[in-house]
């Protein structure tokens, strides 16, 4: 069966395009072998200590505990673009894998499908 | 072989990196505003688009101009479809 | 070869659902199959039978619909994402007690495990987003 790539690129709460995004990866774990790779600002869905109770959306980051219970095989992010945010994992939610340029062309490579959100 | 489709100039800055050697980029909406400078990869332009913004005639040597059933047909050469917007 | 294509955009507000119809148009064109079209985010505003834009503007959800039904090619709007947006059919209208239902022939609402179905099964995806 394919296996799909979710790539997520969108940062949380400023559209709903990030929970959207969460919300078909979740559908795809349940379906078939599932990666997801975080690029651009799509990183700082991971930020932890995320509180939107006065913003009024969905703090959705906390689903992402839940995605190794869903399945979820490969969770990883670009090691460029957390450098070039000033983050480390260690500002992370949960436990990712930081890729360089050669490992994101081959996790890419390795995946049937890609879905960009 | 992965073609890339680029809907927007910021769309660039999320997979600049990640576009292979023997990818393929198509442009496509506000992205192919990317085709008037010459890019580091094998780039195409969807000319609808292109014609539509005024470039037919700035765009870079090297951006191909073409019709939707080029871009078809490079979907179909290609191993996957990989969407930047 | 078999393709499916996903949606991401609404009509007007951006290009990706006019993208996305010439983009089908040529797949078919050129001799392929599309196995399902994907409606998601904003891209559900195109199964909004309400729409209606001045007359020398492209009728870009009718256009989505004859083609759907003129090529027998399912056109399927995210449930979640027409629900949050205001796009519902006949029994959702009823299930949330709405004042009517606007879902536009030819597009029918289900859930996301229709994006996963046609991204596994087809040969080719390609989403056109914002």
């Amino acid at each position: 069966m394919s296996t799909i790539l979710f790539v997520f690129s969108r940062p949380p709460h400023g559209s709903i395009n990030a929970q959207e995004g969460l919300d078909a990866l979740l559908m795809g774990s349940a379906f078939t072998t599932c990666s997801v790779l975080f690029v651009g600002d799509g990183l700082m869905q991971l930020v932890a200590g995320q509180s939107t109770d006065d913003l009024g959306t969905k703090n959705f980051s906390l689903s992402f505990g839940a995605l190794k219970d869903y399945g979820v095989t490969r969770i990883a992010c670009s090691k460029p673009d957390l450098l070039a945010r000033g983050l480390n994992k260690d500002d992370f939610l949960i436990e990712v894998e930081s890729l360089n340029a050669a490992a994101m062309q081959a996790f890419i490579r390795n995946h049937d499908k890609v879905l960009n959100f | 072989m992965i073609v890339h489709t680029i809907n927007k100039v910021s769309a660039l800055g999320l997979c600049n990196n990640l576009i292979a050697e023997d990818d393929k980029v198509v442009l496509l909406e506000d992205g192919v505003y990317l085709g008037l400078q010459p890019l580091p990869f094998l780039v195409f332009a969807i000319r609808f688009d292109v014609d539509a913004r005024g470039l037919g005639g700035l765009l870079a040597a090297h951006t191909e101009s073409i019709d939707y059933s080029d871009f078809v047909r490079l979907c179909a050469e290609a191993d996957k479809v990989c969407s930047w917007f | 070869m078999n393709f499916a294509i996903v949606v991401h955009g609404a009509p007007y507000s951006s290009e990706a659902c006019l993208s996305a119809l010439k983009f089908a148009k040529a797949v078919l064109a050129s001799g392929h199959s599309i196995n399902r079209v994907f409606f998601y985010h904003d891209g559900v505003h195109t199964a909004n039978s309400l729409i209606a834009p001045p007359q020398d503007e492209a009728p870009v959800s009718e256009q989505w619909q004859e083609f759907g039904t003129g090529n027998n090619i399912e056109l399927i709007a995210c449930i979640a994402s027409c629900l949050r947006r205001g796009i519902l059919d006949e029994t959702e209208a009823d299930r949330y007690e709405k004042s009517g239902s606007n879902l536009a022939p030819g597009f029918t609402i289900s859930g996301l495990g229709q994006l996963i179905d046609a991204s596994i099964n087809a040969d080719r995806v390609v989403t056109f987003g914002v």
